[in-house]
């Protein structure tokens, strides 16, 4: 782990420190357990149901992410931002949280959604377009999606401050992607985290591609070395090694609970699919770099690593593939049997308080929708 | 004369100017390789370079914020936001320092940046992809806000707006980007801030702008088959607007409806209507309908045809000025 | 069961595609998800999964084809009828831009007035009928500034019109073009038109009234040189009605029976009928429309006492008189054939035969052969009245102002639009229970005009 202000600031370095760059990695692109005198102590705890509950947790997740793309391409979405390849990204990091912790995250994060318990189609109910919200947050304790990139960040920051006045040991996460590591708010979240020390991961997806632009667009070094210049220690993981992942996070929440602030985390992965069903890879990506993560897929890693082993008998496989059958079956008929809201349902929540305005208007709209031929429909 | 979409009649109209002015560059993001989420750009960074066609960092505010700085140095920035709900993290840079250098600077600094914002909705998108944040911008004196309804306006205006020594907030209708028109790539183009009657009427005259003004012919399309005549006006500028139009209009017609997708609450319609009431008091037959997206958040994809004004709103308003029955007819809390 | 499925939006508002390529054949069996086709859009290729599971019945487009979003595509013969899309199409489901079509624009239609939603609508506060002002009479204005437009203002100015002595006959009280040109064009006059005449205090918002101090001295002053007798000839209207009525009045036994309804619905209907029609439907022409059903039943009261031949003589058609004070006076002409007549023409027929009188343009023939009368003596304010029989008629209906006031509904007080009929009859044709029986009819029309449907 880095910590503060490191020996790399002489004024001279302007190349990369290669092997401080290596992510920390406890499972090869292999599958073969890599050990780590750092790490290992935090994921020894993991008995071979906590490793199969992971595993399947992954293979649900990509399954719901491709039928959900097939709904897209079938005009029953509306768009669908793929996470295929950051599955164990997502499952690692989240399966490492308390109930009482606290997510904000962007839109590409189903698998987080999957193990703070979102329900399915609940999750592709803005993506469907029939509401402007798929969940309440406080029943899973996670911020519905951030469209605008990285704002979600000073969120996370300003509820872990919260935790803090309170003087609980909850922690906030704030999830985000390379390309968001340019904004200002970014920044302006971990000088603030910093500042007050606030009990907040930054879990950055570094998944190679803000939409066509590859991440050397937004940054030369690695983007974990950004945080110590704000005083926050921060790790570079293996994003496709879910147990990595889930170690580098507990002793980020580690930290938090303890009262010793903030930490970065970099999780480096890989954007299998478009940024969106609009987006058209095939005119910016380059395929060798594809083909080279496609070796490094996360979910095969950890298969290879259970098979080793031994825990993937037969029954364990039919019974992963039902119940990713069931998911996607399950799935599939809830988002299609998602209603369209009810016309005057455009008025709701949009303010708290009553709004003398709006009501107006909502009377006025009602009057014309009863007049004008299908307009309550 | 060419059959162009209005996105590529966008994309003729930039590599025009990158071809007629060497300090005219093109800055966004994935503007480049994929040219732009609509394509609006493709090929121009092979064209022209990576010098002149700059795929940023993901950070709109400093993208427009290295555009003053590049005024500076006398380059011509036209800068892409991806998306209208993309332009706020950007909004202290255009109306702090993009509309304000000039008179800051006693007149001594241009800043002759154009920026090019695709707005509206009725895309089946999601939040933040379907905004209308015009009036903003409108509002904000030292910007021009400009916004054209077909390719050969979307050619010509883009053009004007990058020559232009002010700086231009440029509004893409994305719901009209697949829009085919022919388009004179020599075309004289008529001034930037003037209105366009596109068609003639005598009853009501009906002032859309961008994206509705499709939609605005097309219901005085329907609305002759009731022996109403429509006037439509494509304002085409927002900041400034082009009154002397309007009120010879509105002088002849005596009634008037404007519409657009922004909300109707502080939106252009209130201060349109406020001018014609002026100008045109004596003139009005009946008080200035506006036909505008609701006081709302933009809505889910589900919601937004009833947002989006459609022909039947603008006809209901038009029947509203005309004293013929409408949707408000008997309505009390009036 | 064969099941279409159409070109979907690829992405944010994309109106067409190219299907670039078929990964399927006519009669192929396909999974669900199975890519099925090639699909380019403006912004990406992407590759189609099937929707279904099934069997490829048909495909509508060639390869190489442009096809507009909403277009079917494919056809599948499904494996699980369960699968079938139930009652919406697989494509779109509300997304996606309008596609642009060459039809021409079309509105939808309207009036409808659906119950699914909450009825927003407030019924009219209060309606103030405004009766038909057969008379000149300009109304009293409501204390404010006048109803009108800004091009009425200034056309009234224009032409020197006082608009707060003006006659409103557009809804709600508002001032109309027309209604400046008629006060200019001398057809209600305006006291700044016609400055000789002193307004009337109902008339004018600028009247001040005499001070109370005033002397008798001061009062012969202000009477001015105004002659204290004027005497002028009897003839033309004046001499023909008195003729007339001396004639009916020492001819004919006459009677007089009054009933008071509410008439809150009638009101009402004749409000929707104008936001409707537009028309100018008004309490006169209800009322006429009442009389002619009424008679239906009462056939005695459209008859005729014949001296000269001893025969009663009665009607089977209705020429509906209308007493219509004009600038030369009164003047009764009729509506030939009146019991034909639907509401919208019994409207336009008073309008017109009012329009025609005061302009002095009726013909003698639109003065005789009536059957039967109604004098609208409401538009002077007055609540009732005992009318004269027009010679030769057995009845007139006399129609009094509606007013808003206390009355019995429903058990409870309410404020009510109440109004009195008046009928006077010849007592040689007509029974006191007959004429008492008709002019019920014609109240509980007025009443609920509802009842109207049973005498059809």
């Amino acid at each position: 782990m880095r910590t503060g202000v490191s020996e790399k600031t002489q004024p001279t370095a302007v190349s990369v420190d290669a092997e401080a760059d290596l992510p920390v990695q406890l499972l090869s692109p292999t599958g073969i357990r890599v050990e780590s005198v750092e790490y290992d102590s935090w994921v020894e705890d993991l008995s071979d149901e906590d490793l199969l509950a992971i595993y399947e947790d992954m293979v649900v997740v990509r399954r719901f992410d491709n039928e959900a793309t097939a709904l897209q391409r079938q005009g029953q979405l509306g768009l669908w931002p793929p996470s295929l390849g950051q599955e164990a990204a997502q499952i690692g990091s989240a399966r490492a949280l308390r109930t009482d912790d606290f997510v904000f995250t962007s839109y590409r994060e189903h698998g987080v959604a999957y193990v703070r318990g979102v329900k399915l189609e609940d999750m592709t109910r803005v993506w469907r377009g029939t509401a402007n919200s798929g969940w309440d947050p406080f029943t899973v304790n996670m911020a519905t999606p951030a469209v605008i990139i990285g704002a979600q960040t000073l969120h996370a920051t300003g509820y872990a401050m919260g935790v803090q006045r309170d003087g609980a040991d909850s922690v906030a996460v704030a999830y985000f992607g390379d390309g968001a590591t340019s904004q200002g708010d970014v920044n302006e979240a971990m000088i603030f985290a910093a500042s007050f020390k606030a009990p907040v991961i930054f879990f950055c997806q570094n998944n190679q591609w803000a939409i066509s632009e590859p991440v050397g667009v937004q940054t030369i070094r690695p983007i974990a070395d950004r945080a110590p210049g704000f005083n926050i220690p921060s790790i570079r993981v293996d994003g496709n090694d879910v147990l990595a992942v889930m170690a580098a996070m507990r002793v980020a929440l580690e930290r938090a609970r303890a009262g010793s602030g903030a930490t970065f985390l970099e999780a480096v992965t890989y954007r299998m699919g478009p940024h969106t069903t609009s987006d058209d890879p095939s005119r910016y990506e380059d395929l060798a770099e594809r083909e080279e993560w496609a070796a490094k897929d996360p979910i095969k890693r950890f298969e290879a690593y259970l098979e080793s082993l031994g825990l993937l008998t037969d029954s364990v496989r039919a019974s992963v593939k039902a119940a990713e059958d069931d998911a996607a079956k399950r799935f599939r008929a809830a988002c299609i049997a998602l209603e369209d809201p009810a016309p005057l349902t455009i008025f709701d929540h949009v303010y708290a308080e009553p709004h003398s305005g709006l009501e107006r208007q909502k009377r006025e709209f009602a009057a014309y929708l009863s007049y004008i031929e299908g307009g309550t429909r | 004369m060419t059959e162009l979409t209005l996105a590529k009649a966008i994309g003729a109209g930039l590599r025009r100017a990158l071809q007629d002015d060497d300090h005219v560059l093109l800055m966004g993001e994935d503007i480049g390789e994929l040219g732009g989420v609509f394509r609006v750009t493709d090929g121009l960074k092979h064209e022209f370079g990576p010098l002149r066609v700059v795929d940023t960092p993901l950070a709109e505010s400093g993208i427009v914020g290295t555009a003053i700085g590049l005024a500076f140095r006398g380059y011509r920035a036209v800068c892409e936001i991806q998306f209208d709900g993309f332009i706020y993290p950007a909004f202290d840079q255009i109306v702090a320092q993009v509309a304000k250098l000039h008179a800051r600077t006693n007149g001594a600094v241009n800043i002759p940046i154009t920026l090019r914002v695709p707005y509206g909705g009725a895309i089946g998108s999601v939040e933040h992809h379907s905004e209308s944040p015009e009036a903003y911008f409108a509002h904000t004196a030292g910007l021009r806000v400009v916004t054209p309804s077909n390719p050969q306006d979307a050619y010509s205006m883009l053009r004007q707006a990058i020559a232009s020594n002010d700086p231009v907030i440029y509004f893409e209708p994305k719901r009209r980007y697949w829009t085919k028109g022919e388009v004179d790539l020599e075309a004289e183009p008529m001034p930037l801030d003037k209105a366009r009657v596109v068609r003639e009427g005598t009853d009501v005259t009906l002032i859309a702008y961008g994206p509705l003004v499709a939609t605005a012919v097309d219901a005085a399309e329907a609305a002759a088959d009731e022996d109403i005549s429509i006037e439509v006006i494509d304002l085409r500028s927002l900041a400034p607007i082009d009154f002397d139009t309007v009120e010879d209009s509105v002088n002849k017609t005596g009634r008037v409806v404007i519409v657009h997708e922004a909300a109707e609450f502080g939106g252009l319609g209130g201060e349109i209507a406020a001018v014609i009431t002026d100008r045109c008091f004596y003139s009005l037959e009946a008080p200035p309908q506006r036909v505008t997206g609701l006081n709302v958040p933009y809505p889910p994809a589900k919601l937004e045809d009833h947002f989006v004004p459609d022909l039947d709103r603008m006809l209901d308003a038009v029947d509203r000025v005309m004293g013929r029955e409408n949707s408000l007819t008997g309505w009390s809390a009036r | 069961m064969s099941t279409d499925f159409a070109m979907p939006d690829l992405g944010e508002g994309l109106t067409e595609s190219e299907l670039v390529a078929w990964h399927v054949t006519v009669g192929e069996l396909v999974e669900l998800n199975q890519p099925i086709a090639e699909v380019e859009t403006a912004k990406a290729i992407v590759q189609l999964p099937s929707p279904f599971a099934g069997t490829i019945s048909a495909l509508y487009v060639e390869p190489g084809t442009t096809v507009s979003v909403g277009a079917r595509i494919v056809a599948f013969d499904l494996t699980d009828e369960a699968d079938a899309p139930v009652e919406r199409n697989s494509v779109l489901v509300g997304y996606g831009p309008t596609v642009e079509t060459d039809n021409r624009p079309r509105r939808r239609a309207r009036g409808a007035k659906a119950a699914a939603e909450p009825q927003p609508r407030v019924e009219p506060v209060e309606t103030v009928e405004p009766v038909e002002t057969v008379g000149t009479e300009p109304a009293p204005q409501a204390s404010g500034p006048v109803r009108t437009t800004p091009p009425v203002r200034k056309l009234a100015r224009d032409l020197g019109v006082d608009l707060g002595t003006v006659t409103p006959t557009g809804d709600d009280g508002l001032v109309t073009r027309a209604d400046v040109q008629a006060a200019a064009s001398g057809s209600a006059p305006s006291p700044s038109q016609t400055p000789t005449v002193a307004p009337s205090r109902a008339l004018s918002g600028s009247y001040s009234p005499p001070a109370i101090a005033r002397t008798a001295e001061e009062s012969k002053a202000a009477r001015g040189t105004r002659p204290r007798e004027r005497r002028s000839p009897i003839k033309g209207v004046r001499r023909a009605t008195a003729e007339a009525m001396v004639r009916s009045i020492t001819g004919t036994p006459q009677a007089t029976v009054f009933v008071t309804i509410d008439v809150t619905s009638t009101v009402d209907l004749v409000q929707q009928l104008r936001q409707r029609t537009g028309q100018k439907v008004n309490v006169l022409a209800m009322t006429a429309k009442a009389v002619c059903l009424a008679l239906a039943d009462h056939p005695t009261l459209n008859s005729k006492w014949d001296d000269e031949h001893q025969e009663i003589v009665e009607f089977g058609y209705v020429n509906l008189g209308i007493a219509v004070a004009t600038p030369r006076g009164l003047m009764v002409p009729n509506i030939p054939d009146a019991d034909l007549l639907s509401l919208s023409e019994m409207t336009d027929a008073i309008a017109s035969l009012a329009e025609t009188a005061r302009s002095g343009a009726t013909t003698p023939k639109a003065l005789t052969g009536g059957t039967i009368s109604i004098t609208n003596i409401g538009v002077f304010g007055v609540e009732s009245g005992t009318p004269i029989l027009n010679p030769g008629e057995a009845a007139i209906l006399a129609l009094g102002v509606a007013r808003r006031q206390p009355w019995e509904y429903r058990g409870e007080i309410a404020l009510r639009d109440v109004l009195t009929l008046s009928l006077t009859f010849d007592h040689r044709l007509v029974d006191g229970e007959q004429g008492a029986k008709f002019l019920v009819d014609v109240g509980a029309i007025l009443a609920n005009p509802g009842i109207a449907l049973t005498f059809v």
